[in-house]
């Protein structure tokens, strides 16, 4: 592949990660998974459910694709987890977790070792999805809701846990997809929902590209390799310790690395690879606007004057002064993963695009795909503009509709906000000066972070 | 709440890395230097209020004198009356693009405003606009029920006026060489006098359109319901020169 076709993105470092991302990511928009550019990040187009899956590869997140049936949802994971973690796709496609009603903790996690059983003795037997670093479960929603619980730990910490053994995932990355509601679909349980980092739709390439997908009919045997599938099963499926398997299995997923850059030109990411780039991205921080930004936002999801924070089973109280915010359209109260999912596709963006620190732009553009699934609106706000003209999903719309809001009145009081949490900062360290006042939550936040002077 | 902190006190409070106390949750903005600004939000908002109550009054002076019968008849000598008392008024508001806008849902939306006539309003509004220090002007206006007449009245040359929303009747007339998009529809007698500029209407214009014009151009992005007597200048609908040409003919109506 010629590297000069991503030209495009140009201020990313020469020589760089960034271009290997960016080429890996060129070639499956060329080559692989179809699809229009869907949001606009710095002037740069990108496709928002190829973006995001390789943000959730390179810096080991969560991710919820949801869509309609057959476009592309399982298919851009797997294209993505193959290129990020040089995993031959018939190896993913064997590790993969199907959500239906009889799916059961054994084909999940593990069984027990029916040889050795016999013999009287307990051993785990995992499956590959426990083992392998990228996971995909396919039609989530179909899992019922209360085989869902099975994989939160999992899913979570990467702790698997069966009888009295346990294997911890140091490297791994979840993909889930989910179809929009049928007669077949359960509701994701909040505690799940909660754990996805983003989520995103892969949507309808439109018909001519659709057109050219069904040309192109040997697209998933690119990155198939039947040699390198045999040795990692047989890896996979020996008896030895699961520390003792990784090493082995790097060996051979390097091995299937070099074969892709022979035949396709793309450079896959080794492991040591992809710790480098997680060092880089972890060097990069918010900037002072983009965490006055998001603690907005925080504040805005969280506060109720009334009852000290929001509370999903307490309604706002009528001509609340503060009904002009985010506070008073929504139920629930943000969780702790909200920030980190934030900072965490934050930096992975800004990191991509070559930037040294996380701006305003970084997080505005990942804030909608972190806030989507986590938002309960109200109904009267869902009623409201459940009939407005939108491109995306309603709830990835609605939190784009919020995040713009809240843009605007960040810029009216973006200056005065940075000088109530300096003023803030220098009053936790003890100088003797008056809180700044102001009319939106964070303020009052302000206050309650200063412990009593006893 | 003022709450003054004594350094004394607060000790043990401790910065990034120390286990033994409290982390500062603000310390990013540990260095920033802030600035005791000299207008803090509720200074903001009583000037603002200030300029808003300045704007009313000068629009119920021009309704005083040019309206106490509540019947405004739209003739050009009344108009250019009325345009010459609101600029007395005008003159001597200091006010930005931003009160023109407020002003415009003050109109519709808040008991202190007696009356909304269409006519005095868009006198109004347009000599606020040709007043302004700004040399662009953007007016939300979709959400407003009312469409006002009369706007972009003597639009001066270096001035843009964007509408978002329709306007009402007599928009852009006496167009001196400013530059007026209306976003949504305009109604009759668009461009009716003007004497250079352009008015773009992005949807569709009514009757009457560029009567007694002298020049400029007019261009319509969807339909143009029917030319005026037009004296001089040019009128686009869709990207095609419909005046002059033979394609439309005046008070013929499509």
């Amino acid at each position: 592949m010629n590297l000069l076709n991503i030209g495009r993105v140009s201020y990313v470092k020469e020589n760089g990660y960034q271009t290997r991302i960016m080429a890996i990511y060129q070639f499956i928009n060329h080559h692989l998974y179809f699809n229009r550019p869907d949001i606009e990040i710095k002037g740069e187009p990108f496709n928002s459910t190829i973006l995001f899956s390789l943000l959730t590869g390179l810096m080991k997140g969560k991710e919820l694709i949801i869509g309609e049936p057959g476009l592309g949802k399982t298919t851009s994971a797997e294209f993505i987890g193959s290129l990020i973690y040089q995993l031959p796709l018939g190896m993913i496609w064997g590790s993969e977790v199907s959500g239906h009603p009889e799916q059961t903790e054994e084909k999940i996690i593990g069984r027990p070792d029916l040889g050795k059983l016999n013999r009287g003795q307990e051993d785990v037997v995992w499956t590959h999805f426990s083992q392998i670093p990228v996971k995909i479960v396919d039609e989530i929603n179909r899992l019922p809701e209360t085989k869902q619980s099975m994989i939160l730990d999992g899913v979570d910490r990467g702790n698997w846990e069966y009888l009295n053994e346990m294997i911890i995932n140091e490297e791994y990355c979840l993909f889930a997809t989910a179809n929009y509601q049928d007669g077949g679909t359960n509701t994701i349980i909040a505690p799940l929902v909660d754990r996805f980092d983003v989520v995103v739709e892969s949507r309808y390439p439109g018909p001519n590209l659709s057109f050219l997908i069904g040309k192109s009919r040997r697209k998933d045997q690119i990155l198939r390799n039947p040699k390198h599938e045999k040795d990692l099963y047989r890896v996979l499926t020996s008896k030895i310790a699961y520390e003792k398997k990784i090493p082995q299995m790097e060996e051979i997923c390097n091995a299937f690395g070099d074969y892709l850059h022979k035949t396709i030109g793309i450079k896959p990411l080794r492991k040591e690879d992809r710790e480098q780039i997680r060092s880089e991205v972890e060097t990069l921080d918010l900037d002072l606007d983009a965490s006055a930004f998001t603690r907005m936002l925080l504040s805005e999801l969280s506060f109720c004057d009334r009852y000290g924070q929001k509370r999903i089973i307490e309604n706002c109280e009528e001509g609340c002064h503060f009904s002009e915010y985010l506070c008073h359209e929504i139920k629930n109260c943000a969780s702790n993963r909200l920030p980190t999912s934030i900072k965490l596709y934050a930096q992975g963006l800004a990191w991509l695009l070559g930037d040294s620190e996380i701006d305003m732009e970084h997080v505005k553009a990942v804030m909608p795909y972190n806030l989507s699934h986590r938002i309960q609106w109200k109904d009267e706000i869902l009623s409201q503009k459940e009939r407005a003209k939108r491109d995306d999903p309603f709830q990835i719309y609605l939190a784009k509709e919020a995040v713009k809001t809240l843009s605007h009145r960040y810029q009216e009081q973006s200056e005065h906000l940075k000088d109530a949490l300096a003023v803030g900062s220098k009053i936790f360290q003890g100088e003797p000066l008056e809180f700044l006042e102001g009319d939106h939550p964070l303020y009052t936040e302000i206050r309650k972070d200063i412990p009593p002077i006893k | 709440m003022k709450s003054i902190h004594s350094p004394e006190r607060t000790s043990s409070r401790c910065t990034d890395g120390d286990l033994h106390g409290p982390r500062n949750p603000f310390e990013e903005f540990q260095t920033f230097a802030f600035q005791k600004r000299e207008i803090p939000l509720d200074q903001i908002v009583q000037s603002a209020e200030q300029v808003m109550d300045q704007i009313r009054l000068g629009y119920e002076k021009l309704l005083e004198e040019e309206a106490k019968e509540l019947v405004w008849m739209v003739q050009y000598n009344t108009i250019i009356k009325a345009y010459e008392v609101a600029e007395r008024y005008i003159k001597e508001i200091d006010y930005t693009a931003e009160d023109i806008e407020d002003f415009c849902f003050a109109l519709e939306n808040t008991q202190k405003i007696p009356y909304l006539i269409p006519g005095p309003a868009g006198i109004y509004i347009s000599a606020l606009c040709n007043y302004a220090k700004e040399g662009e002007i953007v007016l939300k206006l979709s959400e407003l029920k009312t469409e006002i007449n009369l706007i972009g009245f003597r639009l001066p040359k270096e001035k843009r006026l964007t509408v978002e929303g329709d306007t009402g009747d007599f928009t852009g007339i006496s167009l001196e060489g400013g530059e007026l998009v209306v976003e949504g529809n305009a109604k009759n007698w668009t461009g009716a006098g003007m004497r250079s500029g352009k008015i773009w209407v992005k949807k569709n214009i009514g009757l009457h359109t560029g009567e007694w014009m002298m020049g400029g151009e007019i261009y319509v992005g969807g339909r143009v319901r029917g030319l005026g007597n037009i004296v001089e200048g040019k009128v686009f609908e869709r990207d095609k020169l419909v005046y002059p040409g033979k394609v439309r003919y005046p008070n013929q109506y499509y």
